[in-house]
This record gives structure tokens, C-alpha cells and sequence, in this order.
């Protein structure tokens, strides 16, 4: 039982707002439930909800703790394997078996679906937490609602009745486990490290590989990340030879971003935009049939797409901080603040890359649904993406270094985003290009232009921070 | 001759190595390859109980391949390893209880503090001693409050070393023990593998650079090089039986005299340097005194040994 508690744990120590917000949420499904038992029976929904929502979130954390304690090292712990099953059972016991139990002492219908259903959760929360391309196998489902959506209804309505569903939710959890936790559980060598400021658009959320956790790739990753490498290597060559044969002030800035940031030269922006194209092609042709395409919501996700950079940005350069004692050593800046302006002036590139993703972007999703007006998107995309762009780097530039605050931040750029070009787009709709663009560029680039200098300026105040991050 | 020759045809004169006693690992025909780099080509490789064995090897040579491949931290291509008399195709089963492990570099489990690692870690195992392990905190200076991200490169290798060393394995292989620990630290961790090894049926292997460790340990040495174990003998075997000669001559050499015997030789300035494995006294006297050169006989030490063989 010791090695149970341990590992139950270590979710504490690791994703304590994980067991707050899961516990927050089992905590009010237990109240309503007994509120069920009083004589309420309409809060029984509200009960499942809330429980099905701990059930998710709590099994995300236990998934991410798995990736990270599956290190090879772990598995000469005795009988690692046979005591993560009985952690399993355990915890199966905690959140299927009791909650079941629960259901039926308060009467609750669909019992066995309830059992199976809380078992396909914790299993889809926990491949979410396992692994991070999960969103592949569970993104098809959300297609099909958005494709097809009484056709989904239809379904759903049907497998309330039929008594094969339990054994599908089954199935479909032994599937998802089967994907979750097998490769975990496979030992294989390092694969080499990569630059924590890569960006292949392969995972475009923020959370990259833990310190000292196992990269896990499959071969088509691999190939894209070679193909990325290559570039990003003949990058580096030619402004090699430009700096040899001419060394300014400009060509040392292009080698410094060379360095830093190895996937954002012009031949992998274009393999970045390619690939992003493809999936968002594939998109678009999946969810063809939707009647209602609102112009808002396509140019707000571009520029969401785009803007996804910058946490990377934030959680890659707290990374790369013991390399760069080497930069440091190797520009011999005459002060420290001068090797932050440096460092400040050559991300500033991330700047135009991001509002030229986002252009493409927006005219790609123009071009796929057909748009009515989309110079009004492409307009409105140019100025409030150059506006994000400029904020979210000056927000992840001097913003919390930690995971909840990183996160916190970056919800709110996104929210702050999505409601930008929503009010840009209706304001140069109403006033007209030339009065609503003006009041839109002065509004969002005089407070973004503002933000910048300012962390920009806070930045240059710092020392810089060579520091190894604690994990 | 070469440094395979030392395994292929050891002298009526030395002492072999205890093959009556029970092989901890038996490695036969060991593969193992990075993308098209071949690191391990058919290593074949004993190591009976009891001992303490000193891997050599240059860097590259595969040393840390070698040891993840035996403990089955890395998958191997080919041949087989057999660890406590069973094959190793994972780690797992209740042998693991007898195993202890320092890696190269400890970065697992950064954000945990010290005491939550070793509670952590102490919970699988059927034995732990919880004493030595508050000795070496304390004595080795460890706060048990610090979180691992916060150790230095240094202490994160004497948490591993305590880690290692508190189930009282029957094996402890270490990868590089002691490369980042300062003086004082080596010499407390050397102290505490030799009283590990006071107790009966305690094997260890440790590949390290510092020759003077192995020397204080008495190992028995074993040679990594292309590929595979080019010989593993004791270290009192190899003192008695190998001689640094060099002759000098105020013309120089040539090329390096041809000796009986020789596994290495190189001319430098004046001396003809060669390194003999049984030295017919007599005979190189004779060779001197006919080439006209002066001859020196010198005990190598073991990084002498090293740097020659490796």
C-alpha cells in the first residue's frame, strides 16, 4: 500500500491545480448528489456533469504523471510495472466502482452506462495527459458532431437504448488505454534533444517535453522533424558564409536568430505554412457541409493559430537558459542590458512571421469556405494579428515563468484575441475601412506598441538568468 | 599483438579470474546500433561474483550503451544478456530488488525534493536501509528539503549514489560514479563501495576515467574497445605482468624496435617506448646492448595502461 500512496502522491506534488480543480469539481457533484437523495432528482444531470468533469480532469493529471515517471530509469524500481497496475485498481475502485455504487443507491438511470461511461472518461483524460498528440484520436469525434450533428444526436439517442453500448464504451476505453499507456511502458533509447524553441507545428500548444522526459516519436514526426532540421541547417550555413564575407551588425542579429530560433527561417516558415495548410485543408473539406461559416470565427482562430508561438516562446527561453551562458560568452556584450536588447531584438522577427501565418491563414480559410468579403477578414486579420503578435511577445517576454501563470496568460491573450477581431471586424463593417481601420490600428497597435516597449524596457532592466529551470 | 591478446592469451603466470565463481551477467554476442553506427559488435562478456570491475574505455567507446544494454534500459539488436542466471529481455521480476544503478546524469524527477525521491523510491523495495541513508545525507551534506532541480551536478550524483546503495544491492553498476564529485566526495563514495563489497556476493561495475579509483578499489579491469571486451583481468595481473621499456639512444629511432612480447610501442625523440606484456629480461638487455641504447624497466600505472590500450 506504500507504493500506492506514493504514487497518488506524487500527483499532488506535481499538478497540485490539477487535485484542486478535480477535487473542487468532485467535491460539488457529491453535494448535488445527496441534494438528488433529498428529493431533487433534476439536479441528477448537473451531478453526472460535474462528476463526469472531475473524472476527466483528475485522469489528464494522473496521464501526465504517468509520461513523466515512465522513464526508463523507473522501470528498475521492483515490480514498477505490477504496482502501476495496482495503482490502476485503485484507482478504477475510486472513480468508477464508488461513483456506481453511489448512482445506485440514489436510483440514478442508465447505471451501467454511467459505470462505462466514467470508465471512458478517466481513460480519454488520462490518453489526453499521456500523450500530447492525443487530440488525433479524439479531434475525428468532434468532426463528425460538427459535420453531422442530428446524425450525431440520432446515434446518441439510439445508444441510450441499446444494451450493446456499455460493451462499445468498454472497448473504445481498452482502445484508448491500449494507445495511452503501451508506449509509455515501452523502454527505447534517447532520442537526441531538440531546441526548445523549435516550432514544427506539429504541437502547436505550449507544453513541450518535461526536463529528462522521454522523447517519444513515430516515424512520420521523425521525417518532419528531419526535413525541419535540414532547413533550419542550411539557415544557419548561408548566414555563416554572409557573416564570414561581410561581418555587420545585421548579419550577427541574423545568426543570433539563426540560433535561437532554428525553425524560423524562411524555408521551414514555408514547411510550417504547408503543413499547417494540409491539416487546416483537411479541416475545412471534413466540416465542408456546415451551412453557417462566420467570417469572425475563422480569422480570430488564425490569428489564434499564429499567436500560439509566443507560450513556447516563454516556456523554450526558461529552457534554454544554461545554453545561453555560451551566447553570452560568445557576443561579449559590453553590459548586460545590451545582450538583453539583443536577445529582445532578435525575437522581435517573431513579430512579422506570426502576422504573415496569420495572413495566410485567414486567406486560406477565405479561399476554403468561400467568403464574402475577404478583404474585410484579410484587413482586419493584418492589424489586430500585428497588434496580438507585438502583446503576446511582450507578455511571454517579461510574463510568469510558471506552467498556471504561462497558462493563465495565455488564455487571456487568446480570449483577448477572439474578441478583438470580433469587434474590429464589426467596427470597419460599420465606419468603413478608412475611419473603422484607423480607430482599430490606433486603438490595438498603440496598446500593443505600449506593451512592448515597456516589457522591452522591463527585459533590458533584468540581469540575465543562466539559472538550470527546476522542472 | 594488441590488447585482445592480453584475454586471448593470458600467461601460465597470472592469476585468471575466479571462473569457479557464479557469473552475475554472462553477455554473448552483444549487437547494439545507433541509426547505421554500430556501438556494441558481438560483445562477449563474464562477470563472476564478487568482484568490483573497472570499465575502460575512450570516450565513445560505448561504455554507457553497454551498461544500459545489460540492466535493459536500452533495447538491444542482438545476442543475449543473462543477469543473475536469467535472460535480461526487460527489467522486471523480483531480481530488480538486488540491483542498484547510478546513470551517467540524474535528471529524473526534477521537481520533487530529496526526501519525497528516496520515500518514493524506498516504498518498492523489500529492503532499504532508511540508517545509511540519513548517514549519507547528512554526512554528504544533502538537504532533504531541496528540490533535485536545485542540486548541483555534484550533489544529484550522491543522491544517485544513495539511492543506488540503500537497497544493499547484490550489483551495483554505476555509469561514471564519480566524474562530477569533488575530492572529498570521491573518497567518502570509494569508502563506501568498499564496505558494500566487504559483504559477500557483492558485484560491482563501474566504468570511470579515474584510473587512481579502480587502482584503490583493486578491480579487475575491463577493456572496452571497438565494439567489443578486449580483455578483463585483474589489476595485480596486469601490474605484474606488463612493463613500460624504453630505450634511448642519442640518434633516435627509426621505427619502434620489434620485441617478443610487445602490445604497444611509439618512437619519441631519443626513446623507443613500448609497452610488454611478460618482458624477457636477459633477452632485452641483449637487444639494448646490440642496438647501443640504454634500457629502462618501469612498473606502468594503470592510466599508463589506459592511455596505451584504450
Amino acid at each position: 500500500m506504500n507504493v500506492i500512496r506514493q504514487l497518488w502522491m506524487q500527483l499532488f506534488r506535481r499538478l497540485p491545480v490539477v487535485v484542486v480543480v478535480a477535487n473542487l469539481a468532485r467535491v460539488a457533484a457529491v453535494y448535488f448528489a445527496f441534494r438528488t437523495w433529498d428529493g431533487s432528482p433534476r439536479m441528477m444531470p448537473l451531478t453526472a456533469t460535474l462528476f463526469g468533469l472531475a473524472t476527466w480532469i483528475w485522469h489528464i493529471g494522473q496521464g501526465h504523471l504517468l509520461r513523466v515517471l515512465c522513464m526508463p530509469e523507473s522501470f528498475l524500481l521492483p515490480q514498477f510495472r505490477r504496482r502501476l497496475l495496482e495503482y490502476g485498481a485503485v484507482d478504477g475502485l475510486m472513480w468508477v466502482l464508488v461513483p456506481t455504487l453511489v448512482a445506485a443507491a440514489l436510483h440514478a438511470p442508465y447505471l451501467l452506462l454511467v459505470a462505462c461511461g466514467s470508465l471512458l472518461l478517466a481513460s480519454l483524460g488520462l490518453t489526453m495527459g499521456a500523450n500530447r498528440t492525443a487530440g488525433l484520436y479524439i479531434w475525428p469525434i468532434f468532426v463528425l458532431f460538427g459535420w453531422m450533428p442530428r446524425l450525431f444526436l440520432e446515434i446518441l439517442e439510439q445508444a441510450l437504448q441499446s444494451p450493446l453500448t456499455p460493451l462499445l464504451l468498454i472497448a473504445a476505453s481498452m482502445l484508448l488505454l491500449q494507445l495511452s499507456i503501451r508506449p509509455l511502458l515501452r523502454i527505447e533509447d534517447r532520442e537526441p534533444d531538440t531546441s526548445p524553441l523549435e516550432s514544427t507545428s506539429l504541437g502547436r500548444t505550449a507544453s513541450r517535453s518535461i526536463p529528462g522526459e522521454l522523447r517519444r516519436t513515430g516515424a512520420f514526426t521523425r521525417r518532419i522533424s528531419a526535413l525541419f532540421d535540414r532547413a533550419s541547417q542550411r539557415a544557419m550555413d548561408r548566414a555563416l558564409a554572409m557573416y564570414e564575407k561581410y561581418p555587420t551588425f545585421t548579419r550577427r542579429m541574423v545568426l543570433v536568430r539563426r540560433l535561437l530560433l532554428p525553425h524560423d527561417n524562411p524555408e521551414a516558415i514555408a514547411l510550417r505554412i504547408a503543413m499547417v495548410a494540409v491539416i487546416v485543408g483537411f479541416y475545412f473539406f471534413a466540416v465542408m457541409h456546415r451551412q453557417h461559416f462566420n467570417p469572425v470565427i475563422i480569422g480570430g482562430y488564425a490569428i489564434m493559430v499564429s499567436v500560439s508561438r509566443f507560450p513556447q516562446l516563454n516556456a523554450g527561453m526558461v529552457r534554454m537558459r544554461p545554453n545561453m551562458a555560451d551566447l553570452y560568452l560568445t557576443l561579449a556584450p559590453e553590459t548586460r542590458s545590451e545582450y538583453q536588447k539583443t536577445i529582445s531584438d532578435a525575437l522581435i522577427v517573431l513579430v512579422p512571421i506570426s502576422i504573415l501565418t496569420a495572413l495566410i491563414y485567414t486567406a486560406l480559410g477565405a479561399v476554403l469556405v468561400h467568403a464574402d468579403d475577404p478583404w474585410h477578414m484579410l484587413f482586419v486579420a493584418a492589424i489586430v494579428s500585428a497588434s496580438a503578435s507585438l502583446a503576446a511577445l511582450a507578455v511571454h517576454l517579461v510574463g510568469p515563468e510558471g506552467m498556471t501563470g504561462r497558462r493563465l496568460v495565455n488564455a487571456v491573450l487568446i480570449f483577448g484575441v477572439m474578441g478583438v477581431y470580433w469587434g474590429g471586424y464589426w467596427l470597419v463593417g460599420w465606419a468603413g475601412y478608412v475611419i473603422g481601420g484607423s480607430v482599430l490600428a490606433s486603438i490595438t497597435l498603440g496598446f500593443s506598441f505600449g506593451a512592448w516597449f515597456a516589457a522591452q524596457r522591463e527585459y533590458q532592466l533584468r540581469s540575465p538568468c543562466f539559472d538550470t529551470p527546476i522542472g | 599483438m594488441t590488447a585482445s591478446n592480453l584475454a586471448a592469451a593470458p600467461s601460465a603466470s597470472m592469476p585468471a579470474l575466479d571462473l569457479a565463481a557464479p557469473a552475475v551477467l554472462q553477455v554473448r554476442g552483444l549487437e547494439k546500433s545507433f541509426k547505421k553506427r554500430q556501438v556494441l559488435k558481438g560483445l562477449d562478456w563474464s562477470v563472476p561474483s564478487g568482484r568490483v570491475v573497472g570499465l575502460l574505455g575512450r570516450n565513445g567507446a560505448g561504455k554507457t550503451t553497454l551498461l544500459r544494454c545489460l540492466l535493459g534500459l536500452s533495447p538491444i539488436d542482438g545476442g543475449s544478456i543473462e543477469l543473475f542466471g536469467d535472460p535480461m529481455l526487460e527489467p522486471g521480476g523480483d531480481r530488480m530488488h538486488r540491483v542498484g544503478f547510478v546513470p551517467q546524469t540524474f535528471d529524473l524527477f526534477p521537481w520533487m525534493k530529496v526526501r519525497a525521491y528516496l520515500d518514493f523510491t524506498a516504498a518498492f523495495y523489500a529492503r532499504w536501509d532508511a540508517t545509511l541513508v540519513d548517514r549519507l545525507l547528512n554526512e554528504w551534506e544533502l538537504d532533504a528539503k531541496q528540490k533535485i532541480g536545485e542540486l548541483s551536478q555534484g550533489q544529484r550524483q550522491k543522491l544517485a549514489i544513495v539511492r543506488a546503495i540503500a537497497p544493499d544491492p547484490d550489483l551495483l553498476v554505476l555509469d561514471e560514479p564519480v566524474a562530477s564529485l569533488d575530492p572529498q566526495a570521491r573518497r567518502a563514495f570509494m569508502g563506501e563501495l568498499l564496505a558494500l563489497m566487504r559483504a559477500p556476493g557483492k558485484t560491482v561495475i563501474f566504468s570511470t576515467h579515474i584510473t587512481a579509483d579502480l587502482e584503490r578499489a583493486d578491480a579487475d579491469i575491463a577493456l572496452l574497445r571497438d565494439g567489443r571486451i578486449q580483455f578483463t583481468r585483474p589489476l595485480a595481473e596486469l601490474r605484474e605482468s606488463l612493463r613500460r621499456v624504453v630505450f634511448t639512444r642519442a640518434e633516435g629511432w627509426s621505427h619502434a624496435p620489434v620485441v617478443a612480447g610487445a602490445l604497444k610501442s611509439h618512437v619519441q625523440g631519443e626513446q623507443a617506448v613500448l609497452l610488454i606484456e611478460n618482458p624477457l629480461l636477459d633477452s632485452l638487455h641483449a637487444f639494448a646492448d646490440r642496438e647501443n641504447a640504454s634500457l629502462r624497466v618501469e612498473t606502468p600505472t594503470l592510466e599508463d595502461l589506459f592511455v596505451e590500450l584504450a
